[in-house]
């Protein structure tokens, strides 16, 4: 019997200590956005779309949310065969994050043949079906003819007329932002590919044989057919040699905004293209309001719940239902430190239909100690003494405890593996749960209730076994 | 009398005989299944944006705006037929429209914005493509059918196919149900609802199978009854385990319907939990009520089953001679 006290001293203590020193050391379980607020985009990638590519546009949205910052644990998932998930906790701008992750981006280098200011109308009238008639623009950007785009960023607004693009995002190595101290000027710094620097030393050569002022000094960045930026050479760039040397700086300015351009401008150049168009089906932003008090509202419902479920047990089970308390508190802190765990190693989030699922999973769990309960009266009513009531009766209780679990935990798996989106987070808390309902009754309950048959409050009066049974 | 009865039932000594009243239980059945098809037919089901697609705006909304203010500022920049609605007490308002084009969403949130006087941070948004939601419609369909075959193949191994068989028509029997109080009720259809739904499944069939393996366990020791005396002892024995379970089991996730719903309105909790709590109480229900003498009435067309009732009944007759 000192066996059992002291295996039942070492479960608590594991149990206990353990959430203790998780939560000492900040592994806290982590929050899904709808707990803590953020944006969640659903994109939809083509039918048939090869695997490979989705998992490179992961990687490159991945980046991406990186550069824009402010981002904590952003979680990018590929589910089913062609949804990506991306889920942003703490970003409010619905708008900025939709563009940073869905934008496929085509980016082209252009050399300018001529720009129009001001009043927008046909402007070149070259018959071809392409230009809308009332604007003047062209409708679908095509790389390899020339076109008339729109240049939002120019002020006062004009038309480029450009030509066919002469270098692609490929061509691209590298692009970072970059301060000047001296001139206090934002700036991005561009590293092109050796293929890249031939084309970009051509492109720039042309351009500075223009007059300074000239439009047709200026390169066009063209991302989708929308023109980034435009910036004209320097006028000390040599006709003959163009910009060479597969390096550029496109200098950005001093406003306020400039640093932010220049990073914007940097990640557009770097990952411009995704390798797939993406379809954005779904877009969740949940406010840091709404998200604190549905977080509140799953607690205060989890403790409501817990002290009535308590109450009923220890009315029903009297001193067994003090075994089902202390059983519960020790589900609970496993359950804690493993999401802590999971959080960390995994990157695993609890959310709303997650904090449910445990819920759930504490009606199974009281489940479990009424089954085994019940077993341990009819032993004991059959005129078994306690210590052979406690522990046959767990022999019968635990076989159906395992196959009920079974069934839950089948529901769970499969759940987990076919369902998109909240049913995930709901199967992982419901499986985690149930697994560890079985685990808590083996190690825990068992021991329990095999001390407690042999202590005073076990055996005598209203608040015993015995009791409970009458 | 009142304690006595409660005691009968906690030790398993009460003589209900289930079986026999299976007419009264049917009976009860077949009106509740009827009514829910029949408000499935007439009503259907309101199906949230997350299936059908759509926008919902949520936003404090400290300037009180109106219902009527509302929808006029947002008809104005082009949103049709919005449905407004407000809880906590007139603080939050939620909007639901069909899906729009990016850029009469953007404007529909900052007429929103306006209207409400909130800040732009503040509005919770949910912006759902058609098709997206018919995919998570199809995979939870998916799930419902993989799981379906998975658990006819357990119960078949660990009990038996006709057991399997009965506890899937009772899982038939709860969703029925469930899907028609949401029809009764016009509460909206989410994922939220299919999770929960998918769960009664789990809880469905681990109340059947808790009785189910009783009935097992007795017909081992009870060599001299027949099956339905070993059905209606074995029901009377877990009688108590079913109540107190259900008890248990209905008390969490009754606090998350009270809580969730003075806290945050009509929630995805609420939502969640009314699924969860209809379908407890009915998988309770049919896994007393109409798995076990559906099972009863199958089995005993057993040739050993009807041998021994042909037994037992000369045994009876002899004993009355």
């Amino acid at each position: 019997m000192t066996r059992r006290v002291v295996g039942l001293i070492i479960v608590l203590t594991v149990a206990w200590g353990g959430m203790a020193a998780a939560i000492y050391f900040g592994l806290t379980p982590l929050l899904g956005l709808d707990l803590q607020g953020g944006t969640a985009v659903v994109l939809t990638a083509p039918e048939g779309t090869d695997s490979e590519l989705l998992e490179v546009a992961t990687q490159i949205m991945n980046r991406r949310i990186e550069e824009i910052g402010a981002v904590q644990e952003p979680d990018i998932q590929i589910s089913g065969e062609n949804t990506v998930i991306v889920q942003l906790p703490g970003v409010e701008d619905e708008q900025r994050a939709i563009e940073a992750v869905g934008q496929t981006g085509v980016l082209s280098f252009r050399p300018v043949l001529d720009a129009v200011g001001g009043e927008i109308g046909p402007l070149a009238g070259t018959g071809t079906l392409n230009i809308d008639d009332g604007t003047g623009l062209t409708i679908e950007d095509d790389l390899e003819a020339e076109t008339w785009l729109l240049y939002e960023a120019a002020t006062p607004l004009e038309v480029l007329n450009l030509g066919p693009a002469e270098l692609r995002g490929e061509h691209v190595a590298d692009a970072v932002p970059v301060f000047d101290p001296n001139s206090a000027v934002w700036a991005v710094s561009l590293d092109l590919t050796s293929e890249g620097a031939g084309l970009f030393a051509d492109l720039t050569a042309e351009a500075a044989s223009y007059p300074v002022g000239d439009p047709r000094r200026q390169i066009a960045i063209v991302l989708d057919g929308h023109v980034v930026t435009a910036p004209a050479v320097n006028p000390s760039v040599s006709p003959e040699t163009g910009i060479s040397g597969g390096q550029a700086q496109i200098t950005m300015g001093q406003s306020a905004d400039s640093q932010q351009e220049a990073t914007d401008l940097a990640v557009v150049l770097r990952y411009g293209s995704l390798p797939i168009s993406f379809e954005v089906s779904a877009v969740r932003k949940v406010s840091g309001t709404l998200g604190a008090d549905s977080l509140q509202a799953g607690i205060v419902a989890g403790l409501l719940g817990l002290g009535l479920v308590a109450m009923v047990l220890l009315l029903v089970y009297r001193s067994l239902g003090l075994v089902a308390i202390v059983g519960l508190t020790v589900f609970g802190a496993i359950l804690i430190t493993v999401f802590g765990l999971l959080g960390k190693w995994v990157g695993l989030t609890l959310t709303l239909a997650g904090v449910t699922g445990i819920i759930v999973s504490v009606g199974i769990t009281a489940d479990t100690y009424i089954v085994y309960f019940e077993r341990i009266k009819e032993k004991l009513r059959q005129g078994l003494d306690i210590e052979e009531a406690t522990e046959g009766g767990f022999k019968i209780a635990f076989r159906t405890m395992l196959t009920a679990n079974t069934v839950s935990l089948l529901g769970a798996v499969l759940l987990w593996a076919l369902a998109v989106g909240a049913v995930k987070g709901f199967a992982i808390s419901l499986g985690i749960g149930t697994v560890l309902d079985l685990v808590v009754a083996r190690l825990y309950t068992r021991r329990a209730a095999a001390v407690l048959a042999t202590t005073g409050v076990g055996s005598h009066g209203w608040f015993s076994l015995e009791g409970a049974a009458r | 009398m009142t304690s006595n009865v409660f005691r009968r039932v906690d030790r398993g000594e009460t003589t209900i005989d289930f079986v026999g009243r299976r007419r009264t239980w049917f009976i009860i059945s077949a009106v509740l299944i009827v009514l829910s098809l029949g408000s499935l037919a007439v009503r259907q089901l309101n199906l949230g944006i997350e299936f059908v697609g759509g926008l919902g705006l949520q936003a404090p909304n400290p300037a009180g705006a109106e219902v009527g203010e509302i929808r006029d500022a947002l008809t104005a920049v082009g949103v049709t037929g919005p449905t407004i609605q407000f809880f906590d007490d007139g603080e939050t308002v939620r909007v639901t429209t069909e899906a729009l084009e990016p850029g009469v969403e953007a404007e529909a949130v900052t007429t929103l914005v306006e209207v409400t006087g909130s800040v732009r941070s503040e509005v919770s948004i949910d912006a759902v493509g058609p098709s997206f939601g018919a995919l998570v419609a199809r995979r939870a369909l998916l799930a419902l059918g993989v799981f379906l075959g998975a658990v006819i193949l357990f119960i078949t191994w660990r009990l038996e196919f006709k057991m399997a068989m009965t506890s899937v028509a009772a899982l038939f029997h709860d969703l029925i149900l469930t899907v028609g109080v949401y029809s009764i009720t016009g509460f909206t259809v989410t994922p939220a609802t299919v999770v929960a739904i998918l769960t009664i499944l789990g809880y469905s069939l681990y109340d059947g199978v808790v009785v189910f393996d009783k009935i097992d366990e007795l017909v081992e020791i009870e060599d001299d009854k027949v099956y339905t005396e070993i059905v209606n002892k074995a029901l009377n024995q877990v009688l108590a385990r079913s109540l107190f379970t259900s008890l248990t089991s209905l008390i969490p996730i009754g606090s998350i319907l009270v809580v969730g719903s003075v806290i945050l309105g009509a929630s995805t909790l609420t939502e969640f939990a009314l699924a969860l709590f209809v379908g407890l109480a009915a998988s309770t229900y049919s896994s007393v009520f109409v798995a076990a003498p559906l099972l009863a009435v199958w089995k005993e067309k057993e040739e050993p089953w009807q041998e021994r009732a042909q037994k037992v009944e000369r045994r009876k007759r002899a004993g009355r001679a």
